[in-house]
């Protein structure tokens, strides 16, 4: 037998222990295959999938590799701990230490090969399913299947060196310079466990802190917060698994009444121990769960945020003509063509817009005419306005600044044009979203808006007006291809720098909206497979760690047996043992991202107006109802192992 | 008054290779009564501690415990009158390494959810009488194995058992332990008036007892009874075990299962 079989062999009959981590290697290599296929997909590459997919596409993959660097270095510790007898036996055969190091370094390199393997297999052949997937996300005809040398050599160069790196380093936790110790097991010294008050309150203390600070948070200290409250809270996070929770089971010990009351000893006794031996894990997994839920809560909520697009644009296509525009009828009966070609109905509304300062607050408005609002209101069928002369109303252009509009009185002069306003009311209605109007919009009588035809300061007489031309297309979502060769012309401005030379401005929510939706979908997609890894390898190692353990704990439930605990006292016990595993560090995850997401909430409010409660409540129960059917699969497979 | 009662005790282990562990074994225990079993390797000792700890089922034959034959019970009540009636001592000691001296004596009581404070009566006495008072809060790997043993010892009796069933108690302890563990368990034995089956290689344990009773091939061989001087009943256990005709090497201190 070669030392090459010898490492085969073990591998092989040692599978049930590595089966666990190999199916989360597997799982995290497909994953990482799938986002390369898509990332060097060509159609992906010059379509609309822009940057931020791509990038975001590209931090998953760099979080995936870091974390699996951890996970595979924490449990190859871990399980070659647990085999630290088997590895004194051979030194005591008289093998050398290069030959156990070399033993070592094939196993994991065989089952590093064969899941890089395995998992490009499935990646491959799931990535149809995958494109098929994206192809709906982001609304385009086709996303087939290619072959290309580059998504391959991509996983497997970084997956190759991934798991050189760990054996190299693995290899160096195992120490030869005591048998003894090696054949007696690194067996954990059940001592009273340790641990300090100070840190134990300490760590409370800041994360009371910080869950105050983040439901209390406003918009002027969030981004304060944003910087401060993420260390404090791992901090806190990290102090609280590591010695808060040995102080509350030291409460509970310390009253007998409750602590030697049936099981609670038990139970009691072996939390503390496995806590302690485990409070890193726990930690990890439980900001690794954090870290998951704000990034689905966070993009499920941006697909509130493109749900709510329509009501804040509710224009359909928007050309922005300066009125020295040569090409503005060119383009208008152009686009008017593509709509009835596209066999889509709209109404088209001509608005002029005037640009004046307010002597009240030096500020610049843009100026509508009675008329021109009351066209518009129609098409969109909204309410019609009636001014006299001397009056104005404001136009809000969002549902916060509506708000704060309506309470608001201002008497004003247009600086240019001396035409005297009081502005003392507020249209109900969002039309003209900032970056389409700015901040100061008003509404004014039609004589009025006659007078006005002094330009702005600084700027030529034709510059300080402009022409909007609205298409107002019922159908709005499917504009999306009308008016392409104004996009391609806007972005061929954009990238030479040269927008402002631009006598137009072309806007389509359709496109817009499909942009924002299917980049934020596709971001969520990533964002749940990235996170679909971190759970099935949190899972994994808590299995892998009981297994290790599996030994001990049989001889301990057959001891308790002969003692006259009935198997279903047995299971109870099991379950004591499994649940705070895998409910305590979701606990904590949970508490961590509801406050995280109360700030989160404020932010949105600030931006959008918006509520993300029903994006989080559901993110939250599918987390739970996941880790639920988890506890029962890993509980299930493990009280088939005690055979209780 | 006999407490437990063996009759026609039989035990075939299926398999490959079909083994009659017990052969039609009869045995009675007097209330009160310190009971060695011997025998060389595979004669069955351990097989019939087990069936009498009712976590294995004989083939055929009775038991009966205080006139409750245990085998006729379900499952749960098996586990309710092992918890109740019986009391375990083991030769590796089992002891639960994640909790400490005191706590693994409490065990039983605990899980018969008595009171508190009869507990903590029922331990300080216990540990009094073992002289284990000074490291109740040790953890079992921090102690020596003579004080493991008697911390099993006092988990055995803390419930008031109406037997105790030793395997090999001493099988893993030194021989200054080992007097001291017997002596204890005599001790205890006379003056709680409790009963206790031990299953033992070493003639010496086997001399501290009341009765020593030898099996061969599963099948009743001798027994005899101490008399005064513990000196002669020693050297009688070594004739009959020297006529059981076993290898010297069965009776080191080092047991197989």
């Amino acid at each position: 037998m070669t030392l090459r079989q010898f490492a085969f062999r073990n591998v092989i009959r040692n599978r049930r222990v590595y089966a666990a981590f190999f199916m989360a290697s597997v799982s995290s290599v497909m994953v990482f295959f799938i986002y390369s296929m898509l990332m060097f997909h060509p159609r992906v590459e010059n379509e609309f999938v822009t940057e931020i997919a791509f990038r975001g596409m590209l931090i998953a993959e760099v979080i995936l590799v870091l974390f699996m660097l951890f996970f595979l270095f924490y449990s190859m510790r871990a399980f070659l701990e647990a085999r630290s007898k088997e590895f004194g036996i051979l030194i005591q055969l008289g093998m050398e230490k290069k030959q156990l190091n070399k033993l070592v370094l094939f196993e994991i390199l065989i089952i590093g090969l064969t899941s890089i393997i395995l998992g490009i297999l499935f990646g491959f052949v799931f990535s149809k399913f995958f494109f098929m997937i994206v192809r709906e996300i982001l609304e385009i005809t086709s996303l087939s299947l290619y072959f290309s040398w580059k998504p391959f050599a991509l996983t497997i160069g970084t997956f190759t060196t991934l798991f050189i790196v760990i054996s190299y380093v693995s290899i160096f936790t195992i120490k030869d310079d005591n048998i003894i110790k090696l054949i007696k097991g690194y067996q954990k010294s059940q001592q009273d466990v340790k641990f300090s008050w100070f840190r134990a309150i300490f760590g409370i203390v800041l994360l009371l802190i910080a869950y105050f600070a983040s439901a209390n948070a406003t918009k002027t200290n969030l981004i304060t917060l944003v910087g401060v409250l993420p260390p404090i809270v791992t901090l806190g996070t990290y102090l609280f698994f590591t010695d808060s929770v040995q102080i509350f089971l030291k409460l509970i010990k310390r009253n007998k009444n409750i602590y030697w009351h049936k099981y609670r000893l038990l139970s009691v006794s072996e939390i503390s121990s496995m806590l302690k031996s485990n409070a890193r894990m726990f930690f990890i997994s439980s900001m690794v769960s954090v870290l998951a839920f704000m990034a689905i809560g966070t993009l499920s909520s941006l697909s509130t945020f493109s749900h709510k697009y329509h009501q804040l644009n509710p224009l359909s296509l928007v050309y922005t003509s300066s009125s020295q525009n040569p090409y503005e009828r060119q383009h208008i009966t152009q686009l008017q063509e593509e709509l009835q070609d596209a066999g889509l109905s709209y109404r088209l509304d001509r608005i002029v817009v005037k640009r004046q300062t307010s002597t009240n607050t030096e500020a610049t408005v843009r100026i509508i005419s009675e008329r021109d609002l009351n066209n518009l209101a129609m098409s969109l069928g909204y309410p019609l306005i009636s001014l006299k002369r001397g009056e104005a109303m404001f136009l809000a252009y969002s549902e916060e600044s509506l708000r704060k509009l309506s309470k608001e009185k201002v008497d004003t002069v247009l600086k240019e044009s001396n035409v005297k306003l009081s502005i003392d009311r507020t249209y109900p209605k969002i039309v003209f979203a900032a970056d389409k109007l700015g901040t100061n919009q008003i509404i004014v009588d039609d004589d009025d808006f006659t007078h006005i035809y002094a330009p702005m300061q600084g700027m030529a007489g034709a510059a300080s007006s402009s022409h909007l031309y609205i298409f107002n297309v019922p159908k709005w979502q499917e504009t999306k291809y009308i008016g392409h060769n104004l996009d391609a012309i806007m972005n061929a401005a954009y990238a030479t720098d040269n927008e402002r030379s631009l006598p137009f401005y072309f806007e389509n929510t359709g496109l817009d909206y499909s942009f924002i939706r299917s980049t934020f979908a596709l971001l969520l997609f990533i964002g749940l497979l990235a996170a679909a890894v971190f759970f099935l390898a949190a899972g994994s190692f808590i299995y892998f760690k009981l297994y290790t353990n599996l030994d001990e704990e049989k001889k301990q439930y057959s001891t308790l047996h002969r003692m006259g605990v009935t198997k279903k006292e047995l299971r109870k016990l099991v379950n004591r043992q499994l649940i705070p595993q895998f409910f305590l560090p979701w606990g904590i995850a949970m508490l961590n991202s509801t406050f995280a997401f109360l700030s989160l909430q404020v932010f949105w409010r600030g931006i959008a107006d918006l509520s993300i409660m029903r994006e989080i409540i559901f993110v939250m129960i599918a987390l739970t109802v996941a880790q639920l059917l988890y506890f029962y699969l890993i509980r299930w497979r493990y009280l088939a192992h005690l055979k209780i | 008054m006999t407490l437990l009662k063996i009759e026609d005790l039989t035990k075939v282990y299926e398999g490959k290779v079909t083994h009659r562990a017990l052969n039609q074994f009869s045995l009675e225990v007097e209330k009160g009564e310190f009971v060695a079993i011997m025998g060389p390797s595979g004669s069955g000792k351990t097989t019939l501690l087990n069936v009498i700890s009712t976590i294995d089922r004989p083939t055929s034959g009775s038991i009966e415990l205080d006139g409750v034959n245990p085998h006729e019970l379900d499952k749960t009540k098996l586990a309710y009158f092992r918890r109740k009636e019986l009391g375990f001592i083991f030769q590796d000691f089992n002891l639960l390494q994640m909790l400490n001296v005191e706590e693994n004596m409490v065990l039983p009581l605990t899980l018969a959810d008595v009171k508190v404070s009869e507990m903590q009566k029922r331990v300080n006495y216990i540990a009094k009488e073992l002289g284990i008072t000074g490291i109740l809060e040790k953890r079992p790997n921090e102690i020596s194995g003579g004080q493991a043993q008697k911390t099993a010892i006092g988990r055995a009796l803390i419930h008031q058992p109406s037997l105790i069933l030793a395997d090999e108690p001493t099988g893993n302890l030194d021989s200054k332990s080992t007097k001291d563990v017997l002596e204890l368990l005599g001790r205890i034995n006379k003056r709680e008036n409790t009963t206790i089956v031990m299953v033992t290689h070493d003639p010496i344990a086997a001399s501290f007892c009341d009765r020593v009773l030898f099996i061969k091939d599963g099948e009743y061989f001798n027994e005899i009874y101490r008399d005064d001087q513990r000196q002669t009943f020693f050297q009688g256990i070594l004739n009959v075990l020297s006529l059981l005709g076993g290898n010297v090497g069965d009776f080191t201190s080092v047991r197989l299962p």
